[in-house]
């Protein structure tokens, strides 16, 4: 909710507030997933993470491992990325007993990987989802369900944030921050002994727990605090002091969600992707209490979904609120898209 | 001139490294007798080497008149005496060549050149305001250090002629055959052969990057699905041919074709000098068969690209600036960004000025990959500098980076005939199956030794 920062004279409408919608509710899921929630990570730590106290005789891994070749090939389309996956998955999964050659050491049992290359291929389950872990810029970071699985992309906004002047030593905000890879990537990029810090706001208890572990996972307890609740409900207290604020906000329009590939749309949290009619409900939110956030002169970097919400965006800001914003640009990915919108606070 | 002493080609179970050849007079000076190269010599080449047993060098001389050991050590035997002298004559020529080896080395090396240089390089290096600038200092401390050892190893081959042939002259002169002074003699000799043989190399790998390990890069050419199984069987002969010579090969890239073969793969060879030994495989690979792939069993020509690139660290220090690159990823998605879950991040990189281009996606993150590019993409446009003698980046020219690349150098028959020829050496081999085996050996030699060659007559004309 914006209303905590509206200033009298604006009046704003109230943010799009959408519920998280079972997954039932979708036609064209066909596969229904349990609908309790993830596992706390305390108790269930990502596979990728578990120790290695299964085994199995070599043979055996080879056996998986032409069994999961086949199912791979049996998706042409897809094959070359699978095969890729595979062996990224037997990294995660799998290493070489210390002292037995024909001994592998496991983190689930055999059975088990079994099971989750079947979802992989058969049910498109995300790889990231299924060893728990994204490899993001130079991180791993922890995913599970729940949590939307940073994009490539996105790790563009890093690189932007590094060329503000001075960024290392004010306080940035991460709006959204999900799994919190933003706000770890930022805050490993402040030099520890700065007055730099980041804070994480999303309202997702889950994202809040995974991005926490994140933090944790880094060391950054010191540098990023993750604040649950919306947007900048969680930052009355930094109202005009922050340095700087990215986002990677839900930015797809509601009825693209049903034609999305099967990873994202049946897989990936709702609340994270859906953005409204147009796709840019949340932007425009967040724009709208930019302003009073933001200390004078500062930086802001947020993600859309391509040329025409940039387009857009920057239009608005540039036009709207031109007595607040000034050198609103667009950055563009590495595919050729307007991707990005940026700029400073006057 | 047929050395005496020919050597095992495998000492237990040790296959040797692939620098131990036959002579004869028509094949280059370079390797002129059987042996290996040792693991203790500064130049050691450390994933092919092998030490010598010292030992087994006792086979050709049996003890005879032998003044410090013992009787029940000594075998004896009536034939004995003949057997020593006839030795010893084998030895005296092998001194005799070695010695020639010897001369022709100090000759081209020009150790008074040499100790110049070391004597004005000292000078440098004692100026008081040498560390003014630092990395200047390190490359004049390097190449003092560099000419200090040449200089130390062309004196030690002298040192060790002159004991070999003090033996020889003084077992002729005394008429005496003291077979443990014949043993020392042979033993200098062995082992200044093997110290002869690493210098030569070395000259031959005296490129600035040719200690570095490589990466290969093989991509199917002209010849649809035939090109892409082509391009296969050169993927497996370069892993062959690095494991058989002990480097640590990884292929981090493959790229199936639709139906058979890939389209492209990328190889890491590491190890000391694989990026010398491979780089003369850069260019296009033709093969002739009667394709698989032909409907009617017809016989085809295909194409297959290599290119070779030295494995450098991620120190390297090149920057080229931002504005000269041109970095892209595939729009697989579309829309990308939220509407897709991409696990594959692949990263073109292009240097505009030059349209040298590197892809690389074999890492599991978008940075990852693009570091991973930048770094070879600065790997591939140092050598290109160096092929063209270019002192900076910006001095390459970019309209003869493409020619070199793709100039063919090597056909590969399989029918009617069988024979593998390399159209640069004109070496060439009937055992087409040996060649894609990994046996790629008396290629790389021919080229290093031919590369050699035309330096040195091209330096000669200057």
């Amino acid at each position: 909710m914006l209303s905590r920062f509206s200033s009298p004279s604006l009046s704003l409408p109230l943010p799009f507030r959408h519920s998280l919608k079972p997954f039932s509710s979708l036609s064209l899921s066909p596969i229904q997933p349990n609908s309790s929630p993830p596992p706390s990570l305390s108790s269930s730590p990502p596979l990728f993470l578990r120790p290695l106290s299964h085994s199995t005789s070599l043979s055996s891994l080879l056996s998986f491992h032409h069994w999961a070749k086949a199912q791979a090939l049996s998706v042409p389309s897809l094959s070359s990325d699978l095969l890729r996956q595979l062996s990224w998955f037997l990294q995660d999964t799998t290493s070489p007993h210390p002292s037995q050659p024909s001994t592998v050491l496991l983190r689930t049992e055999l059975d088990n990987l079994y099971t989750l290359w079947r979802e992989r291929v058969e049910q498109r389950k995300p790889f990231q989802y299924i060893v728990g872990c994204e490899h993001w810029r130079e991180l791993v970071l922890v995913v599970q369900e729940g949590v939307l699985i940073p994009r490539p992309e996105t790790e563009i906004l890093v690189d932007l944030v590094q060329e503000v002047e001075g960024f290392g030593d004010g306080v940035w905000v991460d709006l959204g921050t999900g799994s919190g890879a933003l706000a770890v990537a930022i805050g490993k990029l402040m030099d520890g002994e700065s007055k730099g810090r980041v804070l994480g706001t999303d309202v997702s208890p889950v994202a809040v727990e995974v991005a926490r572990f994140n933090v944790q996972r880094y060391g950054l307890e010191g540098k990023v605090e993750i604040r649950q609740g919306a947007w900048f409900e969680p930052l009355e207290d930094m109202k005009g002091k922050i340095a700087g604020i990215v986002s990677n906000p839900p930015y797809i329009p509601t009825s693209d969600l049903p034609g999305l590939q099967p990873e994202v749309g049946w897989y990936e949290p709702k609340l994270a992707l859906d953005g409204g009619k147009d796709g840019i409900d949340h932007l425009l939110s967040i724009c709208e209490g930019l302003s009073v956030a933001l200390k004078p002169g500062g930086f802001f970097a947020f993600e859309t979904n391509g040329d025409k919400q940039s387009e857009l965006l920057a239009n608005h800001l540039s036009t709207e609120y031109r007595s607040l914003f000034q050198k609103v640009k667009m950055v563009s990915d590495y595919s050729g898209i307007k991707r990005f919108v940026t700029g400073y606070r006057l | 001139m047929e050395c005496p002493m020919t050597l095992p080609t495998k000492v237990g179970n040790v296959p040797l490294n692939f620098l131990s050849c036959s002579i004869g007079l028509n094949s280059s000076r370079f390797f002129s007798s059987t042996h290996l190269i040792s693991a203790s010599s500064s130049w050691s080449l450390c994933s092919l080497t092998y030490s010598f047993p010292e030992k087994n060098s006792s086979r050709h001389l049996v003890p005879v008149h032998s003044t410090s050991s013992s009787e029940a050590g000594v075998e004896s035997n009536s034939e004995t005496s003949e057997w020593a002298i006839q030795d010893f004559y084998a030895l005296r020529k092998e001194v005799e060549a070695t010695s020639e080896r010897v001369k022709e080395i100090m000759a081209s090396a020009g150790l008074e050149q040499l100790e110049a240089e070391r004597d004005s390089l000292d000078k440098k290096s004692a100026d008081s305001s040498l560390w003014d600038d630092p990395s200047k200092a390190q490359e004049i401390m390097v190449a003092l250090t560099d000419v200090k050892d040449k200089i130390k190893t062309l004196k030690d081959f002298m040192t060790q002629i002159e004991e070999a042939e003090t033996i020889v002259t003084l077992t002729e002169e005394l008429e005496s055959t003291d077979t443990s002074l014949l043993q020392e003699a042979l033993t200098t000799i062995r082992r200044l052969n093997k110290g002869l043989n690493q210098y030569e190399m070395t000259q031959l790998l005296s490129g600035p990057y040719d200690k570095e390990g490589a990466v290969i890069n093989i991509s199917a050419g002209a010849g649809g699905t035939d090109a892409q199984d082509w391009a296969d069987m050169l993927l497996r002969m370069y892993v062959r041919w690095g494991e058989k010579q002990r480097y640590k090969v990884k292929v981090t890239e493959k790229s199936l074709g639709e139906e058979a073969g890939i389209k492209s793969a990328t190889i890491e060879v590491e190890g000391r000098y694989a990026y010398g030994y491979l780089s003369g495989e850069k260019g296009t690979h033709r093969i002739v068969r009667q394709s698989p792939f032909n409907s009617k069993g017809l016989r085809q020509t295909s194409f297959a690209g290599v290119e070779v690139m030295p494995l450098l660290p991620e120190s390297t220090d090149l920057d080229i600036p931002e504005q000269d690159l041109e970095i892209t990823t595939s729009r697989a998605g579309g829309s990308g960004g939220q509407n897709v879950n991409k696990v594959e991040t692949a990263v073109r990189i292009v240097h505009i000025p030059t349209g040298v281009t590197v892809r690389c996606t074999e890492e599991r993150s978008q940075l990852a990959n693009k570091t991973k590019a930048l770094i070879r993409l600065k790997a591939k446009l140092l050598v290109i500098a160096e092929e063209q003698r270019a002192s900076e980046i910006k001095q390459i020219r970019g309209d003869a980076v493409k020619a070199e690349w793709g100039q063919q150098i090597r056909n590969y028959v399989f029918h009617p005939y069988k024979l593998v020829k390399d159209l640069r050496t004109s070496e060439e081999t009937s055992n087409i199956a040996a060649v894609m085996e990994g046996e790629l050996d008396p290629f790389i030699r021919a080229y290093l030794a031919h590369k050699f060659t035309t330096a040195r007559s091209e330096a000669s004309i200057v």
